[in-house]
């Protein structure tokens, strides 16, 4: 059990400053996941969006977690670590003593033993869900929690911006196919 | 219209499999085919180190990224394998394993121009959200290209 505090100002400064560096979500989010896996030396890191309809949290970028792994199948949020829904943050310090997991095995098998999962909100509503994998058990300390949410909050905001500017790109793509002789 | 250049985007999804293995039954026999697998991985972010000792481990752990990235491209070669047994001519399947510098579908659509493939085969999952956010790979492919065949696994 571990309860020092892992991230610095020097490394969210670092994490902030690479998702500040370009508008491409795809590039943002694996960032993130690859800056947290290395300054928090875990074993991986996962970014999810929520799908409202089906309630599955999507893949939008990962780190450090294997291909068979992010195969296993559908990610519901009925069914995997139920609360983090909520809004609100979960730590499964020992997969070993918790039924949250939707797929146990799967998981021991990946030598994961303890799971962190951030909500990500937009506008007080829960869009995605950013977790974190380790492989020991593990106890975030309270300010490591407050760290992470403030850049789940930052991702959130980073998605709702990219999917504004996308949505914008298609609105501009399809008003220029029309031509002059129309309007 | 004789298919002699395939490219296979591949992200090691299921459907990425199923589309491996619908060129190994559609093309396998073509004597003439060539398989190219195109795998894209985001770069591990070029960061400026202060001095101190949390940044010190930071540049270690660093290096494990470099490594990870590795073991992506490891596992790349194994859809390689998959294309061999399955009676591709190791000399027609080729890999190309690249940065991450735009849109993944911008990488596809610039690949195919530049090496004039003749199909490519891309797969689709219908109903998903994250099109919202990353764009559809799948919707820009399509709309982006001319005179090539696209083939759809869903």
């Amino acid at each position: 059990m571990n309860m020092e505090d892992k991230i610095e100002l020097n490394i969210v400064t670092v994490v902030h400053r690479a998702i500040a560096e370009s508008d491409n979500l795809e590039i943002i989010s694996t960032h993130l996941t690859q800056l947290l896996v290395a300054a928090m030396e875990i074993k991986g890191c996962a970014l999810f969006v929520l799908n409202p309809e089906s309630q599955e949290l999507e893949i939008l970028a990962s780190f450090g977690l294997s291909i068979s792994y992010l195969n296993k199948g559908p990610v519901l949020t009925g069914k995997s670590i139920v609360d983090s829904i909520k809004g609100i943050p979960i730590v499964v310090r020992d997969i070993n003593q918790s039924d949250k997991l939707q797929y146990p095995e799967n998981a021991k098998a990946e030598g994961i033993r303890a799971i962190v999962a951030m909500p990500i909100k937009f506008k007080g509503s829960v869009v995605g869900a950013l977790r974190l994998y380790h492989h020991e058990p593990w106890d975030l300390s309270e300010r490591d929690l407050e760290l992470l949410q403030c850049l789940s909050d930052t991702i959130g905001l980073a998605m709702n911006c990219t999917r504004l500017l996308n949505a914008l790109q298609i609105v501009k793509e399809a008003v220029t196919d029309i031509h002059q002789l129309w309007i | 219209m004789e298919i002699k250049k395939i490219l296979v985007p591949y992200n090691f999804t299921d459907l990425d499999r199923k589309a491996l293995d619908f060129v190994i039954r559609t093309f396998s026999n073509a004597e003439e085919a060539e398989v190219t697998v195109f795998n894209i991985y985001t770069p591990v972010p070029s960061i400026t180190m202060k001095d101190s000792p949390e940044m010190k481990k930071m540049q270690a752990s660093l290096s494990y990224l470099h490594q990870l990235i590795s073991e992506q491209e490891e596992n790349l070669k194994q859809a390689k394998q998959i294309l061999i047994s399955g009676g591709f001519a190791a000399d027609h399947v080729n890999l190309v394993f690249k940065a991450k510098k735009k849109d993944v579908s911008t990488h596809i659509v610039e690949m195919a121009k530049e090496e004039r493939f003749d199909l490519i085969v891309i797969n689709r999952k219908p109903g998903k959200v994250s099109r919202f956010f990353t764009k559809s790979v799948f919707g820009r492919v399509v709309a982006s290209l001319n005179d090539t065949i696209v083939c759809i696994v869903s």
